[in-house]
């Protein structure tokens, strides 16, 4: 995202130019992955500047030429005519300790599920949930507030459980190894362990 | 109940987690959840050299196995 007077209109331009994000996370993952398609590897400028609101803050102030965020911070943005280049999606992941059981993390996913359901149902209607979370309450009140009617209702992505496929394990590491963001050495089979998530998912099902 | 205490970070990644917890669904399922906020980071030194991040970021509360399960 950049700001609404960036003579930045595609992902084309930002060679060499700084892009907020939060390294080791879904803001830096996605960016790499997107403006991949648009520069060469090194054109791509990451700078880490933490939280969604640290970022979202030092592209409005100028600090950088974009920032990588998302909800409810694109909304905002969007509603102070700030300009989206690009968009990515990505899988979330549950990650639980090694001394979660498996009936435990089935009932929590049934339960998720249900939930799933009735956000998908109306997402309008749980939209403060995002708005009224006290970690950016007040920083959203700041720039003028959001309402639900500012969220672009597609964007909000939200699915029922399901474990990883060795495919996408396997296509991720790869990527990852690709960028140096995780040791070549390193198996996949040796980092995810989806023994509970399948069994989980197996009981949720019976359910 | 089963007590179960569960990471908040980013509120995009919980929402069904919220409506779960106040629509009682935890509840239904013998599940006792208690949810732990991340305490956002405060200013950060700015670097473009992802290995000066700790990779853990917020997520200390389950390092230190004070949560059992969070999301991303």
């Amino acid at each position: 995202m950049v700001r609404p007077d960036s003579p930045h209109n595609y992902p084309g331009t930002l060679g060499h130019r700084p892009v907020a994000v939060q390294f080791h996370a879904g803001s830096h993952y996605v960016a790499l992955r997107l403006l991949e398609g648009y520069l060469p590897n090194d054109k791509i400028k990451l700078v880490h500047f933490g939280s969604p609101q640290q970022r979202f803050e030092a592209m409005w102030r100028g600090e950088v030429d974009a920032c990588v965020v998302m909800e409810p911070w694109i909304a905002l943005g969007e509603k102070l005519g700030c300009k989206a280049l690009c968009e990515g999606h990505y899988l979330g992941a549950e990650n639980a300790s090694d001394d979660m059981d498996e009936a435990t993390f089935a009932a929590i996913n049934r339960a998720v599920g249900k939930a799933i359901d009735l956000l998908n149902a109306d997402k309008r209607r749980y939209l403060h949930y995002l708005i009224d979370d006290p970690r950016h309450a007040q920083a959203l009140a700041k720039y003028g507030g959001l309402t639900p009617e500012d969220f672009h209702l597609p964007r909000l992505r939200y699915v029922k459980a399901t474990p990883y496929t060795d495919e996408i394990v396997a296509d991720t590491y790869h990527w990852m190894v690709r960028w140096g963001l995780i040791d070549s050495k390193a198996s996949a089979a040796d980092l995810v362990d989806n023994r509970i998530a399948r069994a989980a998912a197996t009981l949720a099902d019976d359910a | 109940m089963k007590k179960v205490v569960s990471e908040i970070s980013g509120a995009v990644f919980s929402l069904p987690w919220f409506i779960a917890k106040d629509h009682g669904l935890f509840e239904a399922e013998g599940i006792d959840m208690e949810f732990v906020r991340t305490r956002p980071s405060g200013a950060v030194p700015q670097t473009e050299n992802p290995e000066a991040v700790n990779p853990i970021l917020g997520h200390t509360a389950f390092e230190e196995r004070r949560v059992s399960i969070y999301r991303a």
